[in-house]
């Protein structure tokens, strides 16, 4: 009985110390969206975006090569990375810290799927501006599985290529995140 | 109006004829570049062939000098599979400095996406794809070095 009982505490004390580590993915999916309906070109994926979500204190983050993104045609992928856009030769990485806020609503340890609300700070071509957004948590064994999509406006990163004035590329992009922790 | 002006002004016609031709191969570049997509990276020639430990020292050492040499062009990269990572529903390879934990990560070309279901962790590979350069992570505290548009180099 005694023995049974420790065995009991020691797993439960386990899964708390794995829900309660930070988890950390290298591989973390960012989709970034600003077409329009006169160029729909601009589209572009990046799936190997580092990202880390400690679930003791709710902190998430991400960063990833600019570079990496990947779009279908070589002139969108060129001005992408120009000096007019993301002047991505000055500005390599682009990241987020951040926080979810309603942490409590989530149980680390317990299957389920979870809405979160996340406030942080994102950074694009040097300029640091705040981001809140809604990100859904899927808790399922070991394995957690965020998302969060949310729009930005560009001009607040200073970009403002005559693309945008033109109406070929959106104001606004959305940007959709993905990470899955194991 | 315009048979008019042609009548009157042979020169007209042709100005009319080499404007009309300037147009169609002007929407025929505009066409070209709307519509061109990065070709298959198996049928690129690569710039470099690297040692995945030797490239990442490179990076190491300097960042800036190694992004200046190798981002946006296409390496090949031999070394030993470290990690296989899921990428939302692909799978990134991945080689890794154990000492530094510095590694090289890369993301698969739509058409070589299931080249990386018969891979294993340890197995050697050599690998090509676009080179997207390297930067320093502050949340791993470590180096990393990313590739798009990869393939297994046959």
């Amino acid at each position: 009985m005694k023995k049974s009982f420790l065995l009991i505490a020691l797993v439960g004390l386990t899964t708390f110390s794995f829900a309660q580590k930070k988890k950390v993915t290298t591989s973390a999916t960012i989709a970034f969206d600003a077409s329009t309906k006169l160029d729909p070109l601009a589209v572009a994926e990046n799936k190997t975006a580092v990202a880390s979500l400690n679930p003791k204190t709710g902190e998430v983050a991400f960063e990833t090569v600019v570079k990496n993104f990947a779009f279908s045609n070589p002139k969108m992928q060129e001005h992408f990375n120009s000096a007019g856009w993301m002047d991505s030769d000055k500005f390599p990485a682009a990241s987020f810290k951040g926080k979810i806020t309603n942490l409590s609503a989530v149980k680390f340890n317990s299957d389920g799927t979870y809405t979160t609300s996340v406030t942080g700070d994102l950074t694009i071509r040097g300029v640091t501006k705040p981001v809140i957004a809604t990100a859904t948590v899927v808790v399922s064994g070991k394995t957690v599985t965020t998302t969060s999509a949310f729009e930005i406006k560009v001009a607040d990163y200073g970009v403002n290529g005559p693309a945008i004035g033109a109406g070929k590329v959106a104001t606004d992009p959305k940007i959709t995140v993905s990470a899955e922790f194991k | 109006m315009i048979k008019t002006s042609v009548k009157k002004h042979p020169w007209f016609k042709r100005i009319l004829i080499v404007g009309m031709l300037l147009l169609v191969a002007g929407g025929g570049v505009v066409w070209y570049i709307f519509t061109d997509t990065f070709s298959d990276t198996t049928d690129r020639k690569a710039a470099f062939t690297v040692n995945a430990m030797d490239l990442l020292h490179e990076f190491q050492q300097n960042d800036s000098l190694a992004n200046r040499k190798y981002a946006e062009k296409i390496i090949t990269v031999n070394g030993r599979i470290s990690e296989l990572e899921a990428a939302d529903t692909t799978v990134n390879v991945k080689i890794m400095d154990t000492l530094t934990d510095a590694y090289i990560i890369f993301a698969f070309q739509q058409q070589h996406l299931a080249e990386t279901k018969g891979l294993k962790e340890g197995d050697s590979i050599s690998i090509k794809g676009s080179c997207s350069g390297g930067t320093y992570s502050q949340i791993l505290e470590t180096v990393f070095v990313t590739f798009k548009r990869c393939a297994v180099n046959q």
